[in-house]
């Protein structure tokens, strides 16, 4: 059990505090409600190149990171296709700093060409080292496209290409924020051995006074249901051929999210899970197996991916994967199965949520998804599921027309 | 009004309070080291073997590491999967060349039930000749895989190059897995984790009955004599390019054999590591990212042996920039050897120094790391006061004494990779 408490500034920021006594680190977590679903089509990969310029100084204080280390802290974030989230973790006595850099940011950026210049190049340089000059690197670059047509799902967080890092201009840079990065857009959370009265003096203090500005409307194209199974195949000079099937599942705030992870993890998340002992140990039609979700806000996908042993076809393993799923959509689970699947879950959530800056992202992302109690309730939704459920979904998840698969063809195999 | 150019005022870390785990003697060479203050379910088991890469021939020692839980002909790996999966248990396995560590982790109460499972799948493994065969095949995979990667490249050349001619710079390639044999497999496997377990480390609320049942389960497989380790390691000073065909970027690792805790200049140095390359605002990451935007990243650090050490500059380029890069780097150390490091700037790193190490000791997990860290030279967590101290007392003239005395461009070994 979480306890918090929550209060909302005048401007519109919902600030939440989470007390913990037994640490001398706090943790300032702000979570931006804007990610890279938010981008138009032709300037992609822009909600991730902001997060770099964030730390490019703001308005009234040159350089972020400085101060904070000065102040024995640290700072990083990341960017999905649904959030920007900044954390910083320093010493709880120089709690302010860390209110001080985060609040100015908030305010205004310092959007100076120099930054922005070299801000694009980092970029390019994280592009190319994640995404192009990595064998299987641009897998979901390719991946996206095929899965959503209409949604803005359809890019990934870095970009559609570079070039539309190359081209962003100092005036999107500015519409950026002064659109999406207002106090009534954010969820800010302190976690720390403090009193409440403290961290709401603190907040009014540095947060008060930063205008309210108004919180962006949200409206996507949503994507279509599926009707058509699609495939797609890619060579790459790779030493294996790889697979990612994609199928469409529900969106974070559904209980068919749930159903889908746990679908998941019965198929491939440990070394006894289904596609792993069926594909791998039994057949030994692959060399690597593993399911997963994408954890997207809006409608995301399962994924089932791996490498090819060699000599094994790509129909081989379609057949053989196929046939698993079918076993799932025939009958529900035994009981001993979803036991299994249960306490690996609990035992991860009770990993997880030891770390400070673990459960202050989390509080901030279930307040984003209306409530950050819902960190409290998660664990109730989980053991409410039965087989059955289980059962239903995987007939509604496993059809061939919810399906996207991408291949990637080895080119230098000797086939 | 709200002045918000003015810094808000900083208070100092004055104090940390370090915890030692509990120590029980498992036999004259291995230990059991337990921090039971953990307030919540969670709880990790690690087991330390003398079954490092280096104690092995080529790929032998990789192979036996990935193997223990491969069962045998009566119970299969996937048996033994499900068994540990069905109490919520998580397993892994780590190697390096001195030394096979296996971490588990699960919920307190069912800690006791995985290690006897674990146990057990020890004492009856078989090595079949289907598992070995899986194995080759997957690590045939994961390394052409490995070979398209710049980083990795780059990382085994320098690797070869900085523990040269000693056991460990060899890197085994494709050529030596097929030539793994069973009997070798079964032979280090009694030799280094049948007679190898040397630590044992428990993190976790778990009761007293059970920390004994744990040492006597696993007094079976301690040593009898102590570890040996390479004392004596001497890099090649020399600059090696790799070129790589159609490589976007170029991977850059540089550096040379050092020193370990046990040295006098060694908390020193890593204030000197840190101003160089060790944190988001360091003279490395300021100008070839931040500056030049000529990589994602730059860091530097010392890393460590039992008996000696090594420092490593590492990086991935664009490939257009990486003689600018390395010209920039080389500036860098230059500029440490011939200009003292200003008040300013060292104010600042000695504190967030501090409260990198207030971090570390925050929670009995990173409390036990800490202790791992100093545990296997011989050294107690005073030696975090004694870092303290360091900090509060180091001088610009000596950071720059140890840039002039360990910096220099002509004793390091340098590979580009891509």
């Amino acid at each position: 059990m979480i306890t918090f408490d929550r209060f909302t500034l005048p401007n519109g920021l919902t600030v939440l505090f989470l007390k913990d006594i037994t640490t001398p680190m706090a943790v300032v977590n702000t979570l931006y409600d804007v990610g890279a679903r938010d981008e138009s089509e032709d300037k992609t990969g822009f909600a991730h190149l902001f997060e770099h310029l964030m730390f490019g100084g703001s308005v009234n204080i040159s350089d972020f990171d400085a101060p904070l280390q000065m102040a024995g802290g640290e700072s990083n974030a990341f960017t999905s296709n649904d959030i920007t989230n900044y954390y910083d973790v320093l010493p709880a006595k120089n709690i302010e700093t860390a209110l001080w850099l985060e609040s100015d940011r908030m305010l205004s950026l310092a959007f100076t060409p120099k930054s922005l210049e070299v801000q694009r190049n980092v970029v390019i340089e994280e592009f190319k080292q994640r995404y192009l000059n990595q064998p299987y690197g641009d897998v979901w670059l390719q991946l996206r496209p095929l899965a959503y047509h209409k949604h803005p799902y359809k890019w990934a967080t870095i970009g559609k290409e570079v070039r539309h890092i190359e081209e962003a201009t100092m005036e999107d840079v500015r519409g950026f924020f002064s659109k999406h990065y207002v106090p009534s857009n954010a969820i800010l959370c302190i976690a720390g051995n403090f009193e409440l009265d403290e961290i709401k003096r603190l907040v009014e203090k540095w947060y008060g006074d930063i205008p309210g500005g108004k919180k962006p409307a949200r409206i996507l194209t949503a994507e279509p249901v599926q009707e058509e199974y699609r495939e797609k195949t890619i060579e790459r000079k790779v030493p294996a051929h790889a697979f990612y099937y994609a199928f469409k599942m529900p969106e974070r705030r559904n209980e068919g999210y749930y159903m889908a992870d746990v679908l998941s993890d019965a198929l491939g998340r440990d070394k006894s899970s289904r596609l792993y002992v069926s594909l791998k140990k039994e057949q030994q039609l692959v060399s690597d197996i593993n399911a997963y979700i994408t954890g997207s806000l809006d409608d995301g996908l399962l994924m089932i991916s791996g490498k090819l042993n060699d000599g094994i076809s790509f129909e081989e393993l379609d057949r053989a994967l196929w046939n698993e799923l079918e076993k799932l959509k025939a009958h529900p689970m035994h009981e001993s199965e979803l036991q299994r699947l249960m306490i690996k879950i609990k035992t991860a959530r009770e990993f997880q949520e030891q770390g400070l800056l673990n459960r202050a992202m989390s509080l901030c992302l279930f307040e984003l998804l209306g409530d950050a109690e819902g960190i409290n309730l998660e664990h109730k939704i989980y053991d409410s599921i039965q087989p059955e459920h289980l059962h239903e979904t995987a007939i509604h998840l496993f059809r061939k027309e919810n399906c996207s698969l991408l291949k990637i063809k080895a080119t230098n195999d000797a086939e | 009004m709200l002045n918000r150019t003015l810094t808000p005022q900083l208070k100092e870390i004055d104090q940390i309070d370090f915890v030692s785990p509990v120590t029980h003697v498992i036999n004259g060479n291995a230990l059991l080291y337990h921090m039971a203050e953990v307030p919540n379910e969670t709880s990790r088991l690690d087991l330390y073997f003398d079954a490092g890469t280096a104690r092995g021939e080529r790929a032998v020692a990789g192979f036996v590491n990935g193997m223990l839980l491969s069962g045998s002909e009566q119970v299969s790996a996937t048996e033994i999967q499900s068994q540990i999966d069905a109490l919520g248990g998580f397993y892994e396995s780590g190697i390096s060349q001195e030394t096979a560590v296996i971490s588990i982790y699960a919920l307190k109460e069912h800690l006791l039930e995985v290690f006897r499972i674990f146990a057990q799948a020890l004492e009856e493994l078989s090595f079949t000749e289907k598992e070995i065969k899986e194995l080759l095949n997957d690590r045939r995979q994961k390394y052409k895989v490995n070979l398209e990667k710049v980083s990795f490249l780059a990382q085994r050349e320098f690797q070869r190059r900085l523990f040269h001619d000693s056991i460990y710079g060899r890197v085994s390639d494709e050529t030596d897995f097929a030539k793994v044999e069973r009997e070798n497999l079964i032979a280090f496997f009694n030799e280094h984790y049948l007679h190898g377990l040397y630590k044992v480390v428990v993190v976790g609320a778990v009761p007293e009955n059970e920390i004994n049942e744990l040492i006597a389960l696993s007094a079976q497989w301690a040593k009898g004599s102590p570890n040996k380790y390479e004392t004596t390691l001497e890099n090649k000073k020399e600059s090696h390019y790799l070129e790589k065909d159609g490589a976007l970027q170029t991977a850059i690792r540089l550096g040379r054999i050092l020193f370990n805790k046990t040295h006098e200049d060694y908390l020193d140095f890593l204030v000197l590591n840190t101003i160089l390359g060790d944190y988001f605002g360091s003279r490395l990451m300021s100008n070839i990212r931040e500056d030049k935007g000529y990589t994602y990243g730059i860091g530097s650090m010392v890393a460590e042996l039992h008996e000696t050490g090594y420092f490593l500059i590492a990086t991935e380029v664009g490939k257009d920039v990486k003689d600018a890069a390395l010209e920039e780097i080389k500036k860098e150390l230059k500029l440490l050897q011939e200009e003292l490091v200003d008040e300013e700037e060292l104010a600042l790193v000695k504190n967030y120094m501090l409260g990198q190490l207030l971090k570390s000791a925050d929670g009995p997990y990173s409390m036990t790391d800490l202790f791992l860290s100093v545990e296997p030279h011989g050294l107690d967590l005073d030696f975090y006061n004694k870092s303290i101290d360091a900090l509060h007392e180091i001088t610009p003239e000596r950071i720059q004494e140890l840039a002039k005395r360990y910096l220099n461009w002509e004793d390091f070994t340098i590979v580009a990779a891509g």
